[in-house]
């Protein structure tokens, strides 16, 4: 009875499970196993790293970011998403590198005693690429995938059920916290706090928030830790799954060849053969 | 079982030492053109990285051949510190967003959730809690929170995690109420004298050539932003001596004194862990208010390597003093029963007060 | 399957008084208690000794005896107590385990936990979520849920564990009416349908209904049991700090204004 086929059933056999578990992703983008997926992001954002330069990232982007989103259909939210994600870098690197790249000599513009160069310009303009690359990337994996299926995908390869529960839970918490943070705010204003007004006023006015929401959390870990033990969450080894995302050869070599391409390009990189 | 720490901090010190030897180079000169140090990575974090994973390795190996189990590792996980984890992530994640998006400090406050969960549970329930925050922080958490450079920088979370553990461990955080004056004085006077120290030795390491390499800041003459920051380091520091001399004889708690070392020695290894990865990586670029830092130290003349590790050096040891009193205060909101059930639990307890005595019939938990 | 304790103590980490001393209990297959008392009487502590979460979980020292059928469970690892007993709190968002992006994932969590297959796991679910008539529920995000909701939800999740008894601590404690009236619904329904079932309530009402037998709490020792509309109706439980259920109070009242018609008294007692 113990279960003796729940792990050596093939990840494709998810026969008997309600159908809106482990729903198959709108697009085949979508549809690629989590691990495969998360991959493409490392790779391709430690890639843009590694290559440097300008034509580098930007042939990265449009191969590795821009054609999976389009094909995913997601093209115009990962366009605004990875810009928001890379907007207050963009503003720094810019400020930044513009006006404070040192040896540069060839000035583009002088205000007072600052002056933008064209090596700054230039400096930023890579650092800027760079950012767009790894916040594309990131932002595809995170459009593309739920971290439940990626979760669900490593424990079936054998990481242990209680880091997927940390994961999960941690995802979950994010948010639930934020929303207390807003109800403990909207109370304490009710009481009179004021959230308006001067940097020091505001971050006052912060305390009594990040206070109760840290602590209320806090208070909650024994009622949780007696629930969850109450559900059998202490038995050592491996806990039953009820569906798995698919995974194929094709994928599981594609995630290979990913992988040493980007450890022979950084070989290449830092034995210092590649220009 | 002092075997298990000995084999391990031998084997990290031998990774290091090849791993310098070998690979490693201070030297932060980076090629404009393709931004990436082609002699070889200057690579304290990646040979600290390697290190540490190979510590942990021994570690277990040794208490495996010693006792056939993981225990003292199996141990820091039980039910309890795995309900901690997301939530101390979650603050972490939160707090660190906040600071870095809408505050613009230069500090980070992102280890909040990573100290606590190392005190509380252990170095290596800590180290986890700070890798899972930052790979979650730039992969799965949804904008306006997430954050793109985060998951380069989880192996110094990792870092951090441990120390925490390590200080919990070794009852640093224990409380120590109502010492008399004698004691808190000299606590005082050492905290001082620990303070002035690191800051003397901040000092000499801007201005000479230290760590066997170079890391130099081309200071001649003293241009006017310099001038500003050193004073702003004066602040820094006055302020937080000033702080812990407050909080030391106010509450008259001896632990503040500890505290401030703790978080001194965490936040200078973090500076000295994240700023290859934020020069080499990201150009000292990462989108939070210590660009500004960075971009004045360059102005005043350093390079990237020397800038991001001088912005390190005085933005992370307020930011993990910080923390570590943020810590302290929560552990000291927290009642004496839910800590004491915690893996460390015990140690964060005041001398006296925990312990039950098994009489007659009463047992405890066999299981 | 029967559970019994004989001559129970408990003693929190590091209280110098026990919260629980000398309690003899027995609940047998089918049998409904209800446990009643004033707060700090030692109901939550009495909840968490039967189900074995005290001292597993909590921490603390115990004293005497509990057995399963005959069989001393003082070795016994809480994984596998949680199967022959399932314990409900108060709180019924803490209940959920945040790792469930479905009410079925989330009932599923238990038999998932135990490592039974597939199959198994599924069919227990379904068969709990129908049992308390929530499988209209099963595609809901379970924190998005009303507190009823998620209460029957929780208790879904423990019938999922196919417990041979159910310890509940003052499940409707936190609710709102509405949520009381669901949850209470279900508790009557698991019991005419043979459940066993140790329910602590400050809400006497609920219990007059399905409970055979009701102990009183006191300072935590055991201050009256019998059968419950004996203790029900017994005049000290206003001293014990109980309120009595609405009918006995109505009855009394009756009695004093004087109304004394046959007939009333007979359907208030009803």
């Amino acid at each position: 009875m113990a279960g003796r086929d729940r792990l050596s059933e093939s990840p494709g056999a998810n026969r008997g499970v309600p159908d809106f578990l482990g729903r198959p992703g709108a697009s085949p983008y979508h549809r690629l196993n989590p691990l495969t997926k998360a991959t493409i992001a490392t790779v391709t954002a430690i890639a843009a790293v590694v290559l440097g330069g300008l034509l580098g990232p930007i042939l990265l982007v449009s191969l590795a970011v821009i054609g999976p989103a389009a094909v995913a259909g997601v093209l115009g939210r990962l366009v605004r998403t990875a810009l928001l994600l890379a907007l207050p870098i963009a503003i720094s690197a810019f400020l930044v590198n513009l006006f404070f790249f040192p040896g540069g000599e060839a000035v583009l513009l002088r205000i007072g005693p600052i002056t933008a160069t064209a090596e700054g310009l230039g400096f930023a303009m890579e650092i800027l690429v760079r950012i767009l690359a790894i916040s594309g990337a990131v932002t595809l994996f995170y459009l593309t995938t739920r971290p439940a299926d990626l979760v669900v995908d490593l424990e079936r390869r054998g990481v242990s059920p209680r880091v997927g529960f940390v994961t999960n839970a941690s995802v979950q918490t994010v948010p639930a916290m934020v929303d207390r943070a807003a109800q403990i705010t909207a109370a304490q204003r009710a009481r009179g706090l004021d959230t308006e007004g001067s940097i020091w006023r505001r971050v006052r006015g912060v305390v009594p928030i990040v206070g109760p929401v840290i602590l209320g959390s806090i208070a909650e870990v024994e009622e949780r830790t007696m629930a969850l033990e109450a559900r059998g969450f202490t038995r050592p080894g491996r806990r039953t799954l009820l569906w798995s995302p698919p995974d194929s050869g094709i994928e599981s070599a594609l995630r290979w060849a990913l992988v040493l391409a980007l450890v022979a390009l950084i070989i290449l990189r830092v034995t210092g053969t590649w220009a | 079982m002092l075997t298990r720490w000995i084999a391990a901090l031998a084997a990290f010190v031998i990774v290091i030492v090849i791993g310098m030897v070998t690979i490693g180079n201070f030297g932060t000169g980076i090629d404009p053109e393709n931004f990436f140090d082609t002699q070889g990575a200057n690579s304290f974090a990646l040979i600290g990285a390697i290190a540490l994973v190979v510590a942990f390795l021994v570690y277990a190996a040794v208490e495996y051949a010693q006792t056939g189990g993981f225990a003292s590792i199996a141990s820091q996980f039980d039910t309890r510190t795995i309900v901690l984890m997301p939530i101390a992530v979650a603050i972490n994640i939160i707090l660190g967003a906040t600071v870095a998006n809408a505050l613009k400090l230069p500090i980070y406050l992102d280890s909040i959730g990573t100290i606590l969960v190392g005190a509380l549970a252990g170095p290596v329930a800590g180290a986890l809690t700070g890798f899972l925050s930052n790979i979650l922080w730039t992969y799965v958490v949804p904008p306006p929170f997430q954050n793109g450079p985060a998951a380069a920088f989880a192996i110094v979370a990792v870092v951090i995690g441990v120390m925490a553990g390590l200080a919990g461990r070794g009852g640093w955080l224990r409380p120590r109420p109502n010492r008399p004056i004698g004691q808190l004085g000299i606590g005082a006077a050492l905290t001082v004298v620990v303070i002035l120290g690191m800051a003397w030795l901040a000092y000499l390491g801007w201005t000479s050539p230290a760590f066997g390499g170079e890391v130099n800041f081309n200071v001649e003459g003293s241009e006017a932003i310099f001038t500003v920051l050193g004073w702003l380091v004066l602040l820094l520091v006055a302020g937080t001596v000033i702080g812990l001399l407050g909080f030391l004889f106010l509450r008259r708690d001896l632990t503040a004194a500890y505290v401030v070392v703790a978080g001194l020695a965490t936040g200078i290894v973090a500076a000295l862990v994240s700023a290859p990865i934020s020069a080499n990586v990201f150009s000292g670029v990462t989108g939070g208010g210590t660009d500004f830092l960075v971009a004045a130290l360059r102005q005043a003349g350093a390079d990237i390597g020397a800038a991001t590790l001088g912005q390190g050096l005085i933005s992370d040891p307020i930011d993990k003093i910080t923390t570590f009193f943020v810590v302290y205060l929560i552990l000291a909101a927290m009642a004496r029963r839910t800590k004491a059930r915690f893996p460390q639990g015990d140690r964060l307890i005041e001398d006296g007060q925990a312990g039950d005595v098994e009489e007659g019939e009463w047992r405890g938990a066999t299981a | 399957m029967t559970l019994s304790l004989e001559a129970v103590g408990y003693r929190y980490a590091g209280a110098t008084r026990p919260s629980l001393l000398e309690i003899d209990l027995e609940l047998a297959e089918g049998a409904v208690i209800g446990l009643v008392g004033a707060s700090e009487a030692g109901k939550t502590t009495l909840c968490l000794v039967a189900s074995g979460l005290a001292p597993r979980t909590v921490g603390g020292q115990i004293r005497g005896r509990i057995t399963l059928d005959g069989e001393d469970v003082d070795g016994w690892p809480m994984h596998r107590l949680s199967e022959r007993i399932g314990i409900g709190f108060q709180n019924p968002a803490t209940q959920m385990s945040q790792v469930a992006g479905t009410v079925f994932e989330e009932v599923a969590f238990g038999p998932m936990n135990l490592g039974l297959s597939r199959t198994d796991v599924i069919d227990r679910t379904w068969e709990a979520l129908s049992s308390l008539r929530i499988a209209d529920l099963a595609e809901r995000d379970p924190l998005r849920l009303s507190g009823g909701q998620q209460q029957l939800v929780a208790m879904a999740g423990l019938l999922a564990m196919r417990p041979a008894h159910l310890v509940l601590d003052e499940p409707t404690a936190q609710l709102d009416p509405a949520g009381t009236r669901m949850v209470a619904a279900a508790i009557n329904q698991m019991a005419a349908s043979g459940a066993s079932i140790l329910v602590a309530e400050q809400k006497t009402d609920l219990l007059a209904d399905i409970a055979a037998e009701v102990i009183v709490l006191a300072k935590g020792r055991v201050a009256l049991r019998g059968p419950a509309a004996d203790v029900l109706a017994d005049d000290r439980l206003a001293q014990l700090g109980v309120a009595a259920p609405a009918a006995v109070t109505l009855r009394r009242a009756a009695a004093t204004a004087g109304a004394s018609h046959p007939r009333l008294a007979e359907a208030l007692r009803g």
